[in-house]
């Protein structure tokens, strides 16, 4: 008995009876890949939010601002508590003199400060965080400003929990629509298989009766499964990487959706596997289910 | 061997079609099961190849209860079986060629390796120019020669045929007995259920060259008949 020549027989099969029932394939292919494109939308909104929190996580800083009676002895020791700090990555000084010309700039601001006739603005200090200590200079915060001489801190970790959180949001929700259409594409491929199986319940009957070994009957059904799915996982890549060519302007319209082509091309493949794997394996997924049917078994 | 131990049938309606037949058949035999309409001998046929199962009584083969199988064994003797019943049909959507060629390629042989081989065969039948004919396009005679055909093309252990020459012309009926004569000779048990005794005059001087037995069943008994050969 030569395995070879039946597992050929199983793969022939297999793309036969997918190409003889077209319009169930059809239906399936197009499940699959409704899916899979739903999917694919979720993971682009998901990278945006993520690069958008790393972003937000690299340029965290903190600003000090001093009162405006310190002395440059107090500038030159808060300087030395900051720069001593490890999660400290960066501190730059900003004199009242230089915060004043920045101000200048503007006009209008520059028309208030005249009329004012004195430098409103204390010394302050740019301070950049290490990426890593960014959820984590809640102490350094607290002793800054029992310093009498530091007016005030501000720093951006709202805006990162808001980031966070959002992502979260996305993924949470993410998962859960996901995971409803994929038991829903799971339902219809599972039905639609099922179909094919009562229109042919008789031939699977008599297979056994002819010899053929259980996983031979069943094989041939897995196998069109498979490649139902892959071929609706196919459909969502030609389509990803046509909107991936030729839609860099509108996915640039789109706030936020420009990270998306700037990902490197080995993630775009990388997605491309994922989403053909999927594929692949939400068909066969279907098909076996479809077979775990009792009336299938039975006629088996 | 195949043993039929105390086989006894009723169906679900009350009909008793086997009555504590008690028989033997052994290995390589040529056996005919002769009986009118509605004697049993399809029901016998189904009993033997395990696909029924006996009110009270068993069916040994090689002293293995059939009835008793693991699912594994009971797939692997139904390999080893050829099976030419009414409801065993050709496939709808394969052709004459890909019919006959399944059970060579479900046990493991290429189609391409096996294409002469069958051509060979489609030839001896008559049926070389149906070939690539789906079966809606065969006559009812030529249905049941492809069916045959597909029985015998692995060389089974044991063929069992019910009625096979039912619709056919004499023509194809002798053809048919001669390569069931073949089979034989190549050492399957051959075990074959006629309602009319008139198609072993078909088989005209084929069956003078084998060991033809012959059983009556009547009333649920089977019962030899001496000197048919």
């Amino acid at each position: 008995m030569n395995r070879l020549a039946q597992f050929f027989y199983v793969v022939q099969e297999g793309f036969r009876q997918m190409i003889r029932a077209k319009g169930l394939s059809a239906a399936v292919i197009v499940t699959v890949a409704a899916a899979l494109f739903q999917l694919s939308i979720f993971l682009g909104v998901d990278r945006v939010l993520d690069r958008a929190l790393s972003s937000a996580q690299e340029s965290f800083e903190m600003v000090v601002f001093l009162a405006p009676s310190a002395q440059p002895a107090d500038v030159q020791r808060v300087q030395s508590l900051l720069t001593a700090d490890s999660r400290v990555a960066a501190v730059k000084v900003i004199t009242k003199d230089e915060a004043l010309q920045d101000f200048r700039k503007d006009p209008d601001i520059d028309q208030m400060v005249q009329a004012l006739g004195e430098n409103p603005l204390p010394d302050s200090f740019n301070v950049t965080l290490k990426k890593e200590a960014a959820d984590n200079v809640g102490d350094l915060i607290a002793q800054l400003k029992q310093d009498p001489q530091v007016d005030e801190v501000n720093y951006g970790q709202g805006q990162v929990e808001t980031v966070s959180k959002l992502t979260q949001a996305v993924r949470c929700v993410g998962l859960f629509l996901g995971g409803f259409i994929f038991l829903a594409a799971l339902f219809i491929i599972s039905n639609t298989l099922t179909l094919s199986l009562w229109a042919r319940r008789d031939d699977l009957a008599m297979m056994a009766r002819l010899g053929a070994p259980s996983w031979m009957r069943w094989g041939p059904y897995v196998w069109e499964g498979f490649l139902q799915g892959f071929s609706g996982a196919l459909l969502v890549c030609v389509l990803l990487e046509l909107i991936h060519r030729s839609s860099s302007a509108l996915l640039q319209a789109f706030g936020g959706f420009s990270e998306l082509l700037d990902l490197p091309t080995q993630d775009w493949v990388s997605l491309y596997l994922t989403l053909g794997f999927l594929g692949a394996a939400l068909g066969a997924l279907g098909a076996f289910l479809a077979l775990r049917k009792k009336w299938v078994r039975e006629i088996q | 061997m195949i043993q039929l131990f105390h086989l006894t049938k009723v169906h679900a309606s009350g009909v008793q079609v086997l009555d504590n037949a008690f028989f033997s058949v052994p290995a390589g035999a040529f056996m005919v099961v002769a009986g009118e309409n509605r004697a049993g001998k399809s029901t016998l046929l189904k009993l033997l190849a395990g696909e029924d199962k006996p009110t009270s009584g068993t069916v040994r083969i090689d002293q293995k209860d059939i009835y008793s199988l693991s699912s594994r064994d009971k797939q692997k003797w139904l390999s080893e079986v050829g099976f030419i019943f009414p409801d065993l049909k050709l496939f709808a959507d394969k052709t004459v060629e890909e019919n006959i060629l399944f059970p060579l390629r479900v046990r493991g042989s290429f189609a391409e390796d096996q294409k002469i081989p069958v051509a060979k065969l489609l030839e001896r039948a008559g049926l070389q120019a149906q070939a690539a004919h789906k079966p809606s396009d065969l006559s009812s005679g030529e249905l049941k020669m492809a069916i045959a055909l597909r029985a015998m093309v692995f060389k089974p252990r044991l063929l069992l045929a019910d009625d096979p020459f039912l619709g056919m012309d004499p023509k194809s009926a002798l053809t048919l007995w001669r390569l069931f004569a073949e089979l034989h000779k190549s050492g399957t048990t051959v075990l074959i259920s006629l309602q009319r005794t008139q198609d072993l005059a078909a088989a005209g001087e084929t069956l003078r060259e084998i060991s033809l037995t012959m059983v009556q069943l009547q009333d649920g008994k089977l019962t030899p008949i001496e000197g048919i050969a």
